[in-house]
């Protein structure tokens, strides 16, 4: 289906608002279940906007930016899955796979961004020892700027400009290779997850691994609220009981020192 | 001696809005120093407001290095902002910057990005999925409310002043553990449900009859094990080999590709 000019333009707008909120690590309306749903609503088609949306979100729930690093881009694979499967008519798997080079791109645009706003600094530094407080205020505004514009163009080249191009590519694909992605699409979010245990996992946490994990085999969820709430209380119980300790070892000690000051050394041995 | 306060409620309310814009010039040379001066600026106006070379000193100091995690990020400033208020000494408040802002960010990262992230995309995608629109809702609410927190934990920051410190020092480790439990717990769950590897093959056994490798064997014994096994071989990719998310990106897509044409999958 086709994309209309004012649709095409409405995503750009979206774009520069949740490009802004992603740069700002905000308000969160940058994930790609957002997105795709916000996409998914400029299209008429919630429904699509949804289903893809939630498919991308779980592929891309290890890709964080924690610690500094810059993941592939969340916000082009939420337009772009949405807008792949609206205008090529593929579904949602295959368009997971199809969003990817989009979210590479955004990457590396903001990779870019990360480098050569350094020299936005030297400015920074002559206004600091100046005590000129509106020229901090002006930098900040022109990096936010240039940022949010960028994702208004390359959401609007991608989404209004390339969708010819891009449901003749598809359109163009053998049928296996359209089912090939379909397959990646419904493995991806493995990636995501092998992401977050890299850095959650350690040997104490398997028990809590396979509990998650069993729970989720056996039993019959509509969704994952239980699951969160079974893990709360095995939290809970972990705090609670290391709390516990801390304050008896603590205790412990106390007792110990009192005891040598009264140089009573038969005591409790 | 008594100290002035210069601050009302209102200004570190405002404060705690403001650490929203921490990231506004994020580069690799500073990371967030001039968002993060930024934010403070209204405030250190009011306290530095008979005194420009206390205010020009202290923009400087706050433009040095800083990379912190965005949503906890007010705690540190109003604790550092009171003691700014208090004419404490600038080496002690740099001291507490540099000894805290990677702390924080380490507690941030494993509550925010690792624990809360896993478990409301997780809900809201299994409504969503389904053609809920309850499921983005629930997530842009839960987000909201986590947003307001930064007042919150501005104010505390803040109030505590330097009690902060020692109470950040105690309990830390605790709840970063706790955390983990949670998320592990949930990432358990997810990989069950939202990773999937259908195997197509079938079996002729005699008389004709058809079997289906996936339905016969894998879903009878353990439905969920291959997304386990697959989840598993990534994180030892990751871990041990150190290699990059997207080389395994793209190695999976080539890999679903050829299993989907030799029929496997």
């Amino acid at each position: 289906m086709q994309i209309s000019l004012i649709q095409g333009l409405l995503l750009a707008l979206a774009a520069i608002i949740i490009g802004i909120d992603y740069w700002l690590e905000a308000f969160f309306i940058f994930r790609p279940l957002v997105v795709s749903t916000i996409t998914g609503i400029i299209l008429g088609d919630l429904k699509l906007g949804l289903t893809t949306g939630a498919l991308t979100e779980l592929a891309f729930a290890g890709l964080t930016p924690a610690g500094g690093t810059q993941p592939p881009n969340p916000v082009l694979a939420g337009f772009m899955s949405t807008v792949i499967a609206y205008t090529a008519g593929v579904n949602a798997e295959a368009a997971l796979g199809l969003c990817l080079p989009f979210s590479f791109l955004m990457q590396y645009v903001i990779l870019f961004f990360y480098s050569t706003f350094s020299f936005f600094m030297n400015g920074a530094d002559i206004a600091a020892s100046n005590g000129d407080v509106a020229k901090i205020k002006r930098i900040n505004i022109q990096t936010i700027s240039i940022v949010a514009l960028s994702y208004g163009v390359v959401v609007f080249a991608s989404t209004y400009l390339a969708q010819d191009l891009m449901s003749t590519l598809v359109n163009a694909m053998p049928l296996l290779l359209i089912h090939g992605l379909e397959v990646a699409g419904g493995i991806l979010p493995a990636i995501g997850f092998g992401m977050l245990l890299r850095v959650m996992m350690k040997p104490l946490y398997i028990p809590y691994l396979i509990i998650g994990f069993l729970m989720a085999n056996f039993i019959n969820m509509s969704n994952l609220l239980p699951v969160a709430l079974l893990g709360t209380a095995l939290a809970l119980f972990d705090f609670f009981g290391t709390k516990n300790r801390k304050n008896e070892m603590k205790n412990a000690i106390k007792e110990i020192s009192i005891n040598d000051e009264g140089g009573n050394y038969n005591d409790g041995i | 001696m008594t100290v002035s306060k210069k601050l009302t409620k209102k200004d570190i309310t405002k404060l705690g809005i403001r650490s929203s814009l921490l990231q506004g010039s994020f580069n690799y040379e500073r990371m967030q120093a001039g968002g993060w001066l930024l934010a403070q600026l209204p405030a250190l106006e009011k306290i530095y407001a008979d005194d420009p070379e206390g205010l020009k000193l202290a923009m400087q100091d706050n433009l040095e290095f800083i990379n912190t995690h965005p949503n906890l990020v007010g705690f540190l400033m109003g604790l550092l902002i009171s003691l700014e208020e208090n004419g404490e000494d600038r080496k002690l408040i740099k001291g507490l910057k540099l000894a805290l802002f990677g702390p924080i960010a380490g507690i941030g990262d494993a509550i925010f990005w690792f624990t809360l992230l896993p478990i409301i995309a997780g809900i809201s995608c299994s409504f969503a999925s389904q053609g809920l629109i309850i499921g983005p809702i629930i997530f842009v609410s839960c987000y909201f409310a986590i947003w307001l927190f930064r007042i919150v934990w501005t104010h505390m920051g803040y109030n505590l002043g330097m009690k902060s410190f020692e109470m950040l020092q105690e309990n830390s480790d605790i709840i970063a553990n706790s955390a983990t439990i949670l998320g592990v717990t949930v990432i358990g769950a997810l990989i069950a449900n939202y990773v999937s590897i259908d195997l197509l093959p079938v079996i002729q056994v005699s008389g004709g009859i058809e079997v289906g490798i996936q339905e016969a064997f894998v879903d009878s014994i353990f439905p969920k094990l291959l997304p386990m096994v697959y989840t598993l071989l990534m994180y030892y990719f990751l871990k041990k080999k150190q290699v990059s998310p997207v080389t395994l990106i793209l190695s999976t897509i080539a890999f679903a590709i050829f299993c989907s044409y030799i029929g496997l999958m």
